[in-house]
């Protein structure tokens, strides 16, 4: 999730219908700028070069969150919506990105999930499968602890000051795309 | 001249019946190139319209409208916890929205 303001100017966006890296590109209605909405920076047009501030969310189950939060507001729906429009898309492993592109094969299937952060621009991918426990792992020479919460989500915080990271829940093709120099937990070199 | 309206319409059905095949498939439009990766056109902007002024359920009402499974994607601040269900933000990708005060936007 992103902040919508650089340099106290606030913004709006809209899909661009455009893809980079098989992940939206988002446009903000105030420039025409293009904004990768992976990492939150802007690729091209007045604003190049920023990047908005990223707020950590999570990402887990409608059961699990509910429970965990009871009070918690849901956007709410003009319809009936039963599934995900992508569910094929979702199930089958073969199915990677909708336009080429290249990613590390070699480390694991392209749609195994993982949980992204970044720090300091270092990138550190950890297998969802494998975090059954809390674990402490080094990232752009910080400690960080990552733990899936009582709700189901996956969080990152710094083991010095207890802040909390951005999580990003993304295909491993889509991550190893952005960062192809990205480190892996647990690492099975 | 009665005759024409039905006609351009029938012919823009019959156009957009058939199918291409992946031969006949234009390559997308590459709008550039960044960090050495290919940007593609692939709609006009908005043509999957992001949400400007959400609207929110809490409670019975929220529980109504979701299912267990539903894959949500949430934030919990300590005085507020919002969620965005994903099967519904597949059909907007983005949501402009404030959260404490502060401008945000929920993409997905």
């Amino acid at each position: 999730m992103h902040v919508r303001r650089i340099a106290d100017r606030e913004l709006t966006f809209i899909v661009s219908g455009k893809l980079w890296r098989n992940s939206l590109v988002m446009m903000d209605r105030e420039t025409g700028s293009l904004w990768s909405h992976l990492t939150g920076e802007c690729l091209e047009g007045e604003l190049t070069g920023s990047r908005l501030e990223q707020i950590a969310t999570v990402q887990t189950t409608w059961k699990d969150w509910s429970d965990a939060h009871p009070a918690t507001r849901a956007l709410k729906k003009d319809a009936e919506i039963h599934g995900s429009r992508y569910q094929k898309y979702f199930d089958d492993p073969d199915r990677i990105g909708i336009l080429p592109m290249t990613f590390l094969s070699d480390t694991m299937t392209g749609k195994t999930i993982v949980h992204g952060v970044l720090v300091n621009g270092q990138a550190l991918a950890v297998v969802d499968t494998a975090l059954t426990s809390p674990i402490e792992v080094e990232c752009g020479g910080t400690a960080l602890k990552i733990f899936r919460g009582k709700d189901g989500g996956v969080r990152a915080r710094r083991v010095a000051d207890e802040s909390e990271l951005a999580v990003r829940l993304a295909y491993w093709f889509a991550w190893s795309s952005y960062f192809p120099h990205t480190r892996v937990w647990p690492n099975t070199e | 001249m009665k005759f024409r309206l039905p006609l351009i319409l029938l012919v823009a059905f019959l156009v957009a019946s058939v199918p291409l095949s992946l031969a006949q498939r234009p390559d997308p439009e590459v709008h550039g190139t960044f960090e050495g990766d290919p940007m593609y056109t692939l709609l006009e902007p908005n043509a999957i319209p992001a949400i400007d002024d959400p609207e929110y359920v809490t409670g019975a009402v929220a529980a109504a409208q979701m299912a267990a499974e539903e894959t949500v994607m949430g934030v919990a601040t300590g005085t507020d916890a919002v969620c965005w269900s994903t099967w519904q933000l597949d059909r907007h990708e983005i949501v402009n929205d404030r959260l404490d005060d502060t401008p945000i936007a929920a993409t997905w």
